[in-house]
């Protein structure tokens, strides 16, 4: 896996919390978890959120 | 034990030489086995990791902090000296804004002059050195008289001082009017030496004003004829086994050019004279050292990160400039970044006038306009991965 800085993966698991907020569907099987930012954190940790980051 | 194989991965790896050389001293005498030496490379290959700084952190407002908390702990009325063999030396406060405002001259400018291997084993040899950079004023080779009938000022010279400093007559004969006349301006007097009797006769011009004579009297009185003119005193002392000169007053070009001066190793505190005569990187390292001095000699630890970050900045245009309104902060790029500094509208006023445009590259220009600003999460720029 890619190493990102802490203001990487901040962003991206914002990015993906919000998503998953507005309705999007998880990527990974969730059956305890209800809240957006918990899923993102695990699909980060799982590495299969499907954004990345671009550097200069 | 330390094979050179050892050695070689040490010298060959990625580490600042500073960790190298730590690594190689704190090595060199202990026992451990092949696998122990990879052990300790991977832990210290961790710690260098875990310190260095991630991109997008805020560095300067964290160097400005990190100098700035200190340096309200400093005590405000240090203008006292440093206990270097009674020459006075700016400290504290006052010599940390110094060192910041990049003044052109110190408050009190000093030179540590170290001697070539030839001269810095004997203090009379030191002494020699240190002779042909004090300044020494006419009246220090003997009396002078001024002698009101003739309407002439005597210098008598002490012969036993010409021995010892190890000048000649004509010498001084020679640098004495060259100096009244190029460096005091004062043109107007005739030199006449008498060897026999070792006496040197100035004579005014004009020998109808008295006025004329005290006023040859004087100059003649403080000519430098020996040294060079900016180092009032010198004081040798002996330091970690070799003999060193401190000076009050520099001039670096100067002294560089005297036999027996150490050119390597020798230093003053002023740095926009190290800046002309060493160069723009020698003077980001004299800034280094000399505010890590400062606050060190009051106690304070501050990474020496944060202090490369203002050297650097006060570097950058290859010129040592001010960290203010003179320097870095007023001569920023951004009309936005200028303007949230100092005299808002005039900035803003002038800029309107010139057709001036801001790019918004920096920070405070984004804080303006309520963009993202380019730190921390702000400028982390997300695209979408390819699924694989």
């Amino acid at each position: 896996m890619e190493s990102y800085t802490r203001y990487e993966k901040a962003r991206i698991i914002g990015a993906r919390a919000l998503q998953i907020s507005m309705g999007a569907p998880t990527l990974i099987n969730v059956v305890s978890k209800t809240d957006p930012l918990e899923i993102a954190l695990q699909e980060f940790r799982e590495n299969v959120i499907p954004i990345t980051v671009k550097r200069r | 034990m330390l094979t050179d194989a050892m050695r070689d991965r040490i010298e060959s790896s990625d580490f600042p030489p500073l960790t190298r050389q730590q690594l190689l001293d704190s090595l060199g005498d202990k026992e451990f086995s092949e696998e122990q030496f990879e052990e300790i490379l991977e832990a210290v290959q961790n710690e260098f990791e875990e310190t260095r700084i991630e991109p997008l952190e805020a560095v300067g407002v964290i160097a400005a902090q990190s100098i700035g908390e200190p340096g309200t702990q400093m005590t405000m009325r240090t203008f006292h000296y440093a206990g270097v063999a009674e020459i006075n030396v700016t400290l504290g406060l006052p010599r940390l804004i110094e060192i910041m405002d990049a003044r052109k001259e110190p408050s009190t400018p000093t030179m540590t002059i170290y001697l070539s291997s030839e001269f810095n084993e004997d203090r009379d040899r030191a002494r020699m050195v240190s002779w042909q950079i004090e300044a020494a004023p006419l009246h220090e080779f003997g009396d002078i008289t001024t002698d009101m009938e003739n309407m002439q000022v005597l210098v008598a010279v002490n012969q036993a001082v010409l021995a010892k400093r190890k000048i000649s007559m004509e010498m001084i004969v020679e640098t004495a009017q060259k100096k009244i006349r190029d460096r005091r301006h004062y043109r107007d007097f005739e030199v006449e030496a008498d060897p026999e009797n070792h006496v040197i006769i100035f004579t005014p011009k004009d020998q109808e004003k008295y006025q004329n004579l005290f006023q040859l009297a004087e100059h003649v009185r403080n000519v430098i004829v020996q040294g060079i003119d900016d180092i009032e005193r010198v004081v040798v002392r002996k330091e970690s086994g070799e003999y060193i000169l401190y000076t009050e007053g520099s001039n670096l070009k100067d002294v560089f050019e005297v036999p027996g001066v150490d050119t390597v190793r020798t230093r003053t505190n002023n740095i926009s004279e190290i800046a002309q005569v060493l160069g723009i990187e020698a003077a980001r390292n004299a800034i280094m050292a000399e505010a890590l001095a400062t606050l060190g000699e009051q106690g304070i630890k501050v990474d020496v990160r944060h202090i490369m970050l203002v050297a650097d900045m006060m570097c950058m245009d290859g010129e040592v400039k001010q960290i203010g309104r003179h320097g870095i902060a007023g001569e920023k790029e951004s009309v936005l970044s200028r303007a949230a500094f100092e005299v808002t509208v005039n900035h803003l006023l002038d800029a309107a006038v010139a057709n001036e445009i801001d790019e918004l590259n920096g920070v405070t220009e984004n804080v303006i306009v309520g963009q993202p600003i380019q730190l921390g999460t702000g400028d982390v720029k997300l695209v979408a991965k390819s699924r694989t």
